[in-house]
């Protein structure tokens, strides 16, 4: 596992609900690559959200450890970057002033060619002065990810980023997301509720079950991309996939596909 | 053509009330059915009015009632911002500052002047106390709440970016209190103007307040209601003032 980024080791949270504990993740293990694209899926309220901001740092844990380069998550970081469901561009900033935020301390005219490379990267360029309310779904989302990138952090997270887009849209981003992966070769973690979204781009599927989160099965996706959505390959891995989630109902759902 | 009849029709809408109110004065002094020291005419309200006017009375009662305003108006901003900022972000400063700030609030600001003037006096001084009572507290009430109300995904993205807490206050919690801010501060503008003439009313011997009373004294109603009428439309002046200023400096809200 010597070329291992991120190692989490036997994690376990817990939240306080009405004074009492309920534990949210057991036992999490899991190893990714340098570079590598996973996809987490699982049923809405089973830590998958959690898991990712743990490894954000916005939240503590209570035991285990999470390891990006042989050190500690204790806190947010800039080798992190983040995209949420909701684009979260500050509304009172323009793009531009949204997009350096993570960027301190360098030269103005560093500063504006960093900006404006990231902006190309997610094809927004001329929209520098723009405020996020005049940007569509699709494009503020985009300009949250070239925040979140703008300090080449090692590991991008997202936590259901096109969750909020329409159909059309959010198949648009998944492409864009691939290549900008394949041009930064940043580590990605997906967290989705889309099976064909998990598929589409991971190396790997995590499954994961509910109350409390743990990780049930990784479902190496072994097919080249740009994948097919149609192919066979690709409705053999989401059967596998779809059968974690509906176990008891394993035969009906076999004759509905 | 069309655009033309909108903005009339919108236009008659707007002066419709004020016209006919005209209308109804008009008659009832033309008519006699009330004693001139009691309603004067339109036209004695219109001659007091240049005359005040001309003799440059009018614009120094203004003068001196506004410069109480900007003062004290200006304390109670910086105040109400300040403490209402402090208060929003922490729970322990709220908790120390509310139940006083609550019981004070609910003191009628006139129920302050007989004590304000025995500690201050009645000169510029207790104008400007009365002015901050009343317009700090809808300010600082206004600041808590938008403070309060700063959605919680954006200050995980200060988080995120790891911003010093000034960041966090400048770049988030700052501006997202600042819808609820203007609020407050347009309010607080309105109750300098109402409790600045009011203080004068009672205890001064200058300013538009002032004029007000000591026309009555005099048995000049007209001088009253060229008073009054000036302090609706500097009122209303005022406020359109505030609001285009902060139209322009939130560019992002329109």
């Amino acid at each position: 596992m010597s070329s291992s980024n991120l190692v989490i080791k036997d994690l376990n949270k817990y939240f306080r609900v009405d004074q009492e504990e309920v534990q949210v993740l057991r036992d999490i293990n899991l190893n990714i690559r340098a570079g590598e694209f996973i996809s987490i899926v699982g049923h809405s309220g089973c830590g998958k959200s959690t898991l990712l901001k743990l490894i954000a740092g916005l939240l503590s844990y209570e035991s285990g450890s999470i390891i990006i380069n042989d050190r500690q998550v204790v806190a947010p970081d800039i080798d992190r970057g983040m995209v949420f469901q909701e684009h979260r561009l500050l509304p009172w900033m323009t793009i531009k002033d949204n997009i350096s935020l993570g960027l301190k301390g360098l030269a103005p005219d560093k500063k504006d060619a960093i900006i404006s490379d990231h902006l190309e990267l997610v094809k927004l360029t001329g929209f520098e002065n723009v405020y996020p309310r005049q940007l569509s779904g699709g494009m503020a989302q985009r300009a949250a990810i070239a925040r979140a990138l703008v300090n080449s952090p090692r590991c991008l997270l997202l936590d259901e980023p096109f969750g909020a887009l329409d159909a059309l849209t959010r198949i648009q981003m998944q492409k864009e997301i691939l290549r900008i992966w394949e041009k930064e070769k940043t580590t990605m973690i997906l967290v989705t509720h889309d099976i064909d979204e998990a598929i589409y781009l991971g190396d790997r599927v995590v499954v994961m079950s509910s109350r409390p989160g743990t990780i049930q099965e990784i479902i190496p996706v072994e097919m080249g991309r740009p994948r097919d959505r149609g192919s066979a390959d690709f409705a053999y891995i989401k059967k596998k996939i779809l059968r974690f989630f509906f176990q008891e109902e394993d035969n009906a759902l076999q004759y509905a596909i | 053509m069309k655009g033309g009849i909108k903005i009339n029709t919108r236009t008659i809408n707007y002066l419709a009330l004020p016209i006919l109110v005209l209308i109804f004065w008009e008659s009832v002094t033309k008519l006699k059915l009330v004693p001139v020291s009691m309603l004067p005419p339109i036209e004695m309200v219109i001659e007091s009015f240049i005359e005040q006017l001309q003799s440059g009375q009018l614009l120094n009662d203004i003068t001196i009632s506004l410069q109480r305003v900007l003062i004290g108006y200006t304390i109670s901003a910086v105040l109400g911002i300040g403490l209402g900022t402090l208060m929003g972000l922490s729970e322990k400063v709220n908790r120390f500052f509310m139940l006083s700030i609550n019981s004070v609030r609910q003191i009628p600001i006139i129920a302050w002047v007989p004590l304000i003037i025995l500690w201050a006096g009645i000169d510029e001084a207790s104008k400007i106390v009365i002015i901050v009572m009343g317009a700090t507290f809808p300010i600082l009430l206004n600041t808590i709440n938008g403070i309060k109300l700063t959605p919680k995904e954006y200050i995980e993205v200060g988080y995120l970016f790891r911003m010093s807490k000034w960041e966090l206050l400048r770049k988030v919690y700052f501006p997202a209190a600042i819808p609820s801010i203007f609020v407050g501060l347009r309010l607080g503008l309105g109750t300098s103007w109402m409790v600045v003439v009011a203080a004068e009313i009672i205890a001064a011997s200058s300013g538009i307040g002032f004029r007000i009373n000591d026309a009555r004294s005099l048995m000049e109603p007209e001088v009253v209601l060229v008073g009054m009428i000036v302090i609706a439309v500097v009122g209303v002046l005022m406020d359109q003032i505030l609001t285009r200023v902060l139209k322009k400096i939130t560019p992002w809200l329109n």
